[in-house]
């Protein structure tokens, strides 16, 4: 069964590459935050009308 | 004898609600069809129109947090503070500034959505992201556009004003969360599969393969594989196993590590030597249930800090007076003599007297006392304590560090040490079984020397290996950590898994009474004297909401939320301290208070006590409010099984004993009441306790920062708090107010929990019976081994949780 | 000093793959109805060569899972990653390409595979051109997918991201794996690999192609389409990213239980069933949580029909994956291999999970990237019935029949005779395979339906071609690593993984040329089993060429049922010349591994005349006539090639053969026509049905020549 060499090391090779990816995105903090995301994902970006900013002033004193 | 209010049918009236913030609101402004409490809340709602960020308002129902009363930035000035800006920004290169805040107000995804959009309402914000289960933001700006006073000022405005504290003043280093723990359940999940993957071969073909080289290949991949597993993984094992041995006693690291270290061993002795292809799989296996295990116990919750001092009470800010100008300092800075300014609502930083103005400090978080009291130029006033009159001069006698609060903290920093640390009563098992485990491969070692010595070595080894008590450690780590979220889900949070077993062993349970048996803000209010018609409910209304007294602030919020209001003006309102309030409202005079103020006239029997409040109208008498504190629900049945169980009850009070009567027919005659207990008394009080019996274990169940030194002191401290998003002394355990009265629940569950572990230590027993027996007969096959430990743990991981769940549902939580 | 950057999203590219997953969903699921009906009546709608159901069915399951569900998943991508990322797909000339390069694969494959050309490996049919195609396009979309996360303007990548990726990554190198093949001439290759292995190395790539292409990318989608629908965030995402990473270590590995009670080795079986079962965690994992999103949102459910679509489609797979596992148990799957009761799963988790999943994503994200409304609500809704209600109608009977299939093919009667001839089993069937069409009806009505629904939804609004957006630019502090610049650490990050995934293909890529160094150290030989003759290896190709091996298997399992009905079990050592293998997965006719031996033994004459005419041989039999063989002449210059291809495989013809084959061939072509007309039946002897004669008659044959050496060798 000569072939299950290439099975099994495609296949470790594939998991090995995913080990590396799972540390990679732990240790970018990638997960340091695990409820968030969830909720940012339900945002549309979408661009502001773009107005006067002075509003703020006024109400300052 | 008529009660305004029905308890059950609070709100029935739905008076306006404000479009930003939700609340009723009796005057209402509009601004494009919508109704708003407060300017403040219009003034937002505007802002975020402007800058089309409505959506706040979509994302969920009434989003908005309401904007107290008036703005004043001023006590922001503190920013402007270089000082205090090196202290606060976690990164600044003269341009870009980086800043978390931590903002208990977050609540919603329209909060999440506002505080990530801050940069389109205020240029020079560059990004905001927030972490919603800790409530932080991290915000970078352009220091050159907007000030760090600028944004917390915007934050401030838009609802969110941002907690700092004098804590945050020490350079705390950025929130380290401990991915080791992930790196290692990784490496340890993707060995653990693969290692599997490769040994099935030498299972499922008796031991041969087709091809001896595929067999080799495949135990030097495990090999390789378990490498990692063994070096990395498992360090921790080795350190705390070895740790312990340094400290003479055996915890229930050390077979564990011994197993690993035994199980290593042996495989690559085999796999080199090529007498057979050893126990990775199995060693790998157990790794990384362990891991998992750990994992799972140490359920953190984000959001609350257990252990706040007394910094996480102060302002990190306070105005001081420099030879008349007024200037900024940290309150660290503070030294005796110092002149300081505070002014509404701000908190006295440190023990000092006043100079100038008229002091009404609010000591509730302090001592338990609601009703504020008057200081006068030249009185002490403690710091804690919360001015609600208007701005005070005072001079600072002791800065904060040494002030009678903080005092409390640092006189018992010494015993909180010793708490909960390792008593667990696994470890002290684990000695004897490892004593055991000892005697048995001694004896087994004897038998094959006696017999046949070439099967000496595997017998051993093999026993060393099945004996590894990972199951032991699993059954405790997956009971605990499923025990602590059966408890957060009740909204008990508890620091750590020890205190369950702390818990388990109390037999003494402490009480404080304000905000702890009682619900601070919600009082009972009985009226008895002449019907009142609506105008005068009207005029009683216009006169309390001038009033920062509590008992007036509870009579306006009951005919706020009860009755339709139209507020009126109340000129000459005068306010006498201890005594009431009166004002002329349309030419009605309306006097509120105790009987020698409002009854001049002997006409009226003297009606006297803690929460009354008498009215007259235009100087005819007309009644008398009784406020009482109102007690949470389901406090007597509670309290009456837990006397049944014969746990010994206290209760503690910082305030006056109006209350005797009602709290002696919760608790009966023989529990011990006490009245104005200051903290040290409370704290005292423990010690006393803990003093003359040695083995009572004390619960303390307290809010407030009065209570702080007690908690401490007791063997379970629980703080007890309305939103856990507020701020709770330093405990073992957040409790909810809401489910004080499960307290008796708890106690039992946590009992329960034991007695889970220790089933689960006998089924681990039985499972390496069976393992020994297979191993000192030296007939302990690769595949007994593999099928044997999985299978164990799994048994105990999943009997411990099914039965802890269970144990929950019957203990009613 | 940056501000807040504003761009704009490419729904151009999202709208094509919308309308080409649209368009080839309909085409798929016509081709299928049609073979289903080919079921019902086989002479009726047979139209050979082109249209039988061997050349077509290969062409039904690459429709609709590389047509249709492929380019649901781009159009899912391609819409959700740029608005994770905040950023527009890196490059619209790679997006283009990406397009249009998978539609003409698509044709390419929708001309080849009538024709014949193919290389007969389920789900991998198509032949080494387009397979080389199909690498470079996946590369391009690879390419596009990386170098967006690299320009991204958010930091946290989206649990569905990790699902898009994996699917990138496993696939390429599943694909790379599986097809590797020698070309023999522009259309034509043989597997490298051969009979056990080439089994195992199919299956390996057959159930991850289920997992990686149908199962992984879409349960990305549903991460992100199921809490946008919702509008409420996913039940837990810690649970959801719990759910990628073990999915991702224990996937790989399911493959072997497709091929229980098979030649393969005992241990590689079991291998595969634990794993397989393993899965069932993850796979509930997923649908728990997916279905959990919706807790105390189940009013909002009632009225919306994209979440009803939802629903039903996470539901599916949850049945499914809990289906699945128990399949692979050796127990379930000695009854349910080989009968309609897989056909039955695989269309619970393909008109189910992908089919309704891809519809609500359709209606939710057509009316959006046109800005308008829906066309029509109620029709949506009607879509929804009629497509639920054409899934039980489907699945139903296939179970049932699979049931009944199973039972009578393994009943004996007292006397310790198989109760049922095969062919009773096939007339059986035919009501069921009536109501599966009917059921498969149902469901392409609703997709049409659909069709008209969304065109109209179209031409109600316009295109938002390009969609703006604002975000601000990826966070250029990292308070942890002030001291460091910060672009270089942001843009490291993904390089590396990059990288990382690269260097993991062509590793993979470069693993593949081992077998040409081991190929010889082979399964267990058995010295009577020979290379096939010319004229036999011709009919083979014949054989591959009709897809005969989508209803008929050639391995018999070892037990009594079958043995007594076929013959010997199969041994390993029997397919070593087999290039590729054919023991299919399917029996709706008869096994034939043994059909040339004595006690399956038919003539010349039977064969020619059943090849001709099935239904006057054998009555109610469902098999398509191929008359069209006995005109159509065998192409005998391609034997030399074909003979050189095989020994550079390592089948031991000695040299030279090549010159001498087709001289064998005529002789033993001679010899069956001579035959033929001693029942006065008058063939050519280069018909392409000597041929395919030739190679029936020589099933099996070997292993009668000497049972001692095989017996040794077992």
């Amino acid at each position: 069964m000569s072939v299950l060499i290439i099975l099994i090391a495609a296949s470790i090779l594939v998991a090995t590459g995913f080990l590396v990816a799972f540390i990679w995105s732990v240790k970018s903090g990638q997960y340091d935050d695990d409820y968030t995301p969830s909720v940012r994902i339900l945002f549309d970006d979408k661009p502001a009308p773009s107005s006067e900013k002075t509003s703020l002033k006024p109400k300052q004193k | 004898m008529e009660e305004i209010v029905f308890k059950k049918d609070r709100k029935k009236r739905v008076a306006q609600q404000c479009y930003h913030c939700g609340e009723t609101c009796d005057i209402t402004i509009e601004s494009d069809e919508k109704y708003f409490c407060c300017d403040g809340c219009k003034f937002v709602y505007q802002l975020l129109q402007e800058n089309g960020l409505c959506n706040y308002y979509e994302l969920s129902e009434k989003p908005g947090i309401r904007v107290k009363g008036k703005f004043s930035t001023e006590r922001f000035a503190y920013l402007e503070n270089e000082e205090v800006k090196k202290k606060l920004l976690r990164f600044n290169d003269g341009k870009q500034c980086q800043v978390s805040f931590y903002l208990p107000q977050m609540h919603c995804a329209s909060c999440i959505w506002l505080l990530e959009n801050l940069h389109t309402i205020q240029p020079g914000i560059l990004y905001s992201k927030t972490n919603f289960q800790r409530k932080e933001i991290s915000i970078a700006f352009n220091a050159g556009e907007i000030s760090l006073r600028k944004l917390v000022e915007l934050l401030a405005f838009v609802g969110y004003e941002p907690y700092i504290s004098l804590k945050d003043g020490e350079k705390k280093l950025p929130n380290k969360i401990n991915r080791k723990k992930f790196y290692k359940i990784g490496v340890a999940g993707f060995c653990f599969s693969n290692i599997m993957m490769l040994s099935f071969p030498e299972y499922f073909s008796a031991g041969k393969i087709e091809q001896q080289s595929l067999e080799k290949l495949f135990s030097f991949l495990n090999l390789t594989l378990a490498l990692p597993v063994f070096f990395y993984c498992s360090s921790g094992f080795f350190i705390s196993a070895w740790k312990g041995l340094r400290q003479k006693w055996l915890n229930i690291d050390a077979p564990i590590a011994l197993a690993i270290l035994v199980t290593f061993g042996r495989s690559v002795y085999e796999i080199l030597s090529n007498t057979g292809s050893g126990y990775l799989d199995s060693m790998s296996g157990i790794v990384f249930f362990m891991l998992v295990g750990r994992w799972f116990q140490d359920k953190t919750y984000d959001s609350f800090s257990f252990d706040r001092d007394y910094k996480s009470y102060f302002p990190l800010g306070v105005t001081i007076l420099k030879n008349g100008k007024e200037e900024t300092a940290t309150i660290s800075g503070l030294q005796k003599g110092d002149r300081i300014l505070v002014r509404q609502n701000e908190m006295i930083p440190g023990d000092a007297v006043i100079l100038k103005g008229e002091g009404k400090i609010d000591y509730s978080f302090v001592s338990g006392e609601v009703t504020p009291v008057q200081k006068k130029k030249g009185e002490l006033v403690y710091a804690g304590g919360k001015q609600i009159g208007g701005m005070i001069e005072m001079e600072i006698l002791n800065p904060v560090e040494q002030s009678y609060i903080t005092q409390l903290w640092n006189n018992n920093d010494a015993f909180s040490e010793q708490k909960n640390q390792d008593k667990s009563f696994v470890h002290p098992w684990s000695r004897y079984f490892t004593l055991l485990l000892f005697i048995i491969a001694g004896c087994t070692a004897l038998y094959w020397a006696a017999n046949d010595v070439s099967k000496l070595l595997p017998a051993v080894t093999a026993a060393l290996i099945v004996a590894c008590p990972c199951s032991l450690l699993l059954s405790a780590t997956f009971t605990f950590g499923n025990m602590l979220r059966h408890f957060g889900k009740n909204k008990f949070y508890l620091k750590n898994s020890s205190v369950i077993e702390s818990l388990s062993k109390i037999n003494t349970i402490v009480f404080d009474k304000t905000g702890t048996l009682t619900h601070p803000a919600e009082a009972l209010i009985n009226y008895e004297g002449v019907i009142l018609t609506d105008d005068e409910k009207n005029l009683v209304y216009s006169l309390t909401k001038e009033s920062i007294h509590p008992l007036s602030r509870i009579i306006h919020n009951e005919l706020l939320l009860n009755f339709q209001v139209s507020p009126l003006t109340v000129s000459d309102f005068k306010e006498i301290s201890g005594k009431g309030i009166t004002g002329n409202i349309d030419n009605h005079w309306i006097k509120m208070g105790s009987w020698q103020f409002v009854c001049d006239d002997e006409s009226i029997t003297e009606i006297s006590g803690g929460g009354m409040v008498l009215l007259s109208i235009d100087n005819k008498y007309k009644g008398v409010f009784r406020i009482s504190n109102q007690y949470r629900p389901g406090l007597k049945p509670m309290i009456q099984k837990l006397s049944e169980k014969k746990y010994e009850l206290h209760v503690l009070s910082g305030d006056n004993d109006s209350e005797k009567e009602n709290l002696e027919n919760i608790f009966g005659e023989k529990v011990i009441i006490k009245f104005q207990q200051s903290p040290q008394d409370k704290l005292d009080y423990i010690a006393r306790l803990k003093k003359n019996d040695y083995d009572v274990e004390i619960v303390m169940l307290g809010d407030g920062l009065n209570d702080a030194g007690a908690l401490k002191r007791s063997d379970v401290g629980i703080a007890v708090t309305e939103n856990t998003s507020q701020f709770s002394p330093a405990s073992d355990a957040i409790m909810d107010g809401s489910v004080v009265n499960k307290l008796s629940n708890f106690i039992k569950y946590a009992k329960a929990g034991k007695r889970i572990i220790v089933w689960s230590f006998i089924i681990s027993i039985l499972y390496n019976v069976v393992g020994l027996s297979f191993a000192i007969q030296a007939k302990l096959s690769p595949i007994v081994a593999a099928v044997l430990m999985p299978v164990s743990s799994i048994t105990i991981v999943v009997f411990v949780t099914l039965a802890s769940t269970y144990m929950a549902k019957r203990k009613g939580l | 000093m940056q501000q807040l950057e504003k761009f704009q999203y490419d729904n151009k590219i999202v709208r094509n793959f919308a309308f080409a997953t649209i368009i080839w969903g309909v085409v798929g699921m016509l081709v299928g109805l049609w073979i289903a009906l080919q079921l019902v009546f086989p002479t009726a709608l047979n139209i050979q060569p082109l249209f039988s159901f061997g050349r077509l069915r290969p062409l039904h399951t690459n429709a609709v899972i590389f047509a249709f569900v492929g380019n649901g998943i781009f159009m899912g991508v391609y819409y959700s990653l740029q608005r994770l990322l905040k950023t527009r797909m890196a490059s619209d000339a790679l997006s283009k390409i990406h397009f249009w390069g998978w539609q003409a694969i698509i044709v390419a494959a929708a001309i080849t595979l009538p024709l014949g050309i193919t290389t007969s490996k389920e789900y991998a049919e198509l032949e080494w051109p387009i397979d080389i195609a199909i690498t470079i396009i996946w590369v391009v979309f690879g390419w596009n997918l990386f170098a967006t996360i690299l320009k991204r303007r958010e930091k946290h990548l989206y649990v569905a991201i990790w699902f898009y990726i994996a699917t990138f990554v496993t696939i390429a190198v599943l694909h790379l794996v599986n097809s590797f093949e020698l070309p023999v001439s522009l259309f034509k290759s043989y597997s490298w690999y051969a009979g056990v292995q080439d089994a195992l190395v199919q299956w390996w790539y057959g159930h991850n192609a289920v997992a990686f292409f149908l199962t992984t990318p879409y349960l990305g989608m549903m991460y992100y389409y199921l809490p946008k629908a919702a509008n409420r965030p996913v039940y837990s995402y810690k649970l959801s990213i719990i759910h990628f990473w073990s999915l991702i270590f224990l996937y790989i590995w399911a493959g072997p239980h497709h091929l229980l009670y098979t030649a393969l080795p005992n241990w590689a079986q079991t291998l595969g069933i634990v794993f397989s079962f393993t899965l069932i965690f993850p796979s509930w994992g997923g649908m728990i949580n997916g279905l959990l999103t919706l807790r105390g949102a189940w009013d909002k459910v009632r009225e919306d029909v994209i979440l009803k679509f939802m629903v039903v489609a996470v539901t599916a797979y949850g049945m499914a994956t809990f289906e699945g596992p128990m399949l692979s148990l050796k127990t379930i799957s000695a009854v349910s291999h080989y009968t309609d009761w897989i056909v039955a799963h695989v269309h619970v988790g393909g008109l189910g999970w992908n089919g309704m999943l891809t519809f609500g994503i359709l209606y939710w994200l057509i009316p959006r990237i046109f800005k308008t409304e829906l066309f029509s609500k109620r029709l949506a809704n009607f879509h929804f019935w009629i497509a639920t209600l054409g899934i039980i109608f489907y699945a139903v009977p296939m179970y049932w029949a699979g049931f009944q299939q199973a039972s009578m093919w393994k009943q004996f009667t007292d006397a310790g005779q198989l109760k049922y001839q095969f062919l009773e089993t096939v007339t059986y069937m035919k009501p069921f395979y009536a109501m599966r069409a009917f059921g498969g009806f149902l469901f392409l009505t609703g997709a049409i339906v659909m069709m008209y629904n969304l065109f109209m939804t179209v031409k109600k609004g316009s295109l938002v071609a390009n969609e703006d957006a604002e975000a601000p630019a990826l966070e250029k502090i990292d308070s942890k690593h002030a001291g460091e610049h910060w672009h270089r650490r942001i843009e490291r990050k993904p390089v590396q993984f990059l990288i990382v995934t690269l260097i993991v293909i062509l590793i993979g890529g470069i693993v593949e040329l081992v077998p040409t160094f081991l190929i010889k150290s082979n399964v267990p030989t058995i010295s009577s089993v020979k290379p096939y003759t010319p004229l036999e290896l011709q009919g083979r190709d014949i054989y591959t060429r009709e897809g005969c091996y989508t209803c008929h298997s050639q391995m018999i399992r070892p037990f009594r049922s079958e043995t007594e009905r076929y013959g010997e079990y199969s041994k390993a050592g029997e397919f070593v010349y087999d290039h590729p293998f054919q023991w299919g997965s399917k029996r709706t006719g008869p096994d034939l591994a043994r059909e040339g031996t004595a006690n399956l033994k038919k003539s010349d004459a039977w064969h020619l005349n059943h090849l001709d005419d099935p239904q006057a041989i054998s009555p109610g039999t469902v098999m398509p006539g191929y008359s069209f063989m006995l005109d159509k002449l065998l192409d005998t210059a391609s034997t030399p090639a074909k003979i050189n291809a095989m020994r550079t495989l390592g089948v031991p013809y000695e040299k030279g053969y090549e010159y001498r084959a087709n001289k064998d061939l005529m002789e033993q072509a001679n010899k069956i026509s001579a035959n033929l007309l001693k029942d006065s039946i008058r063939v050519l002897p280069n018909a392409e049905v000597i041929a395919i004669i030739a190679y029936l008659q020589r099933l099996g044959t070997d292993i009668e020549k000497n049972k001692i050496v095989e017996t040794k060798n077992k």
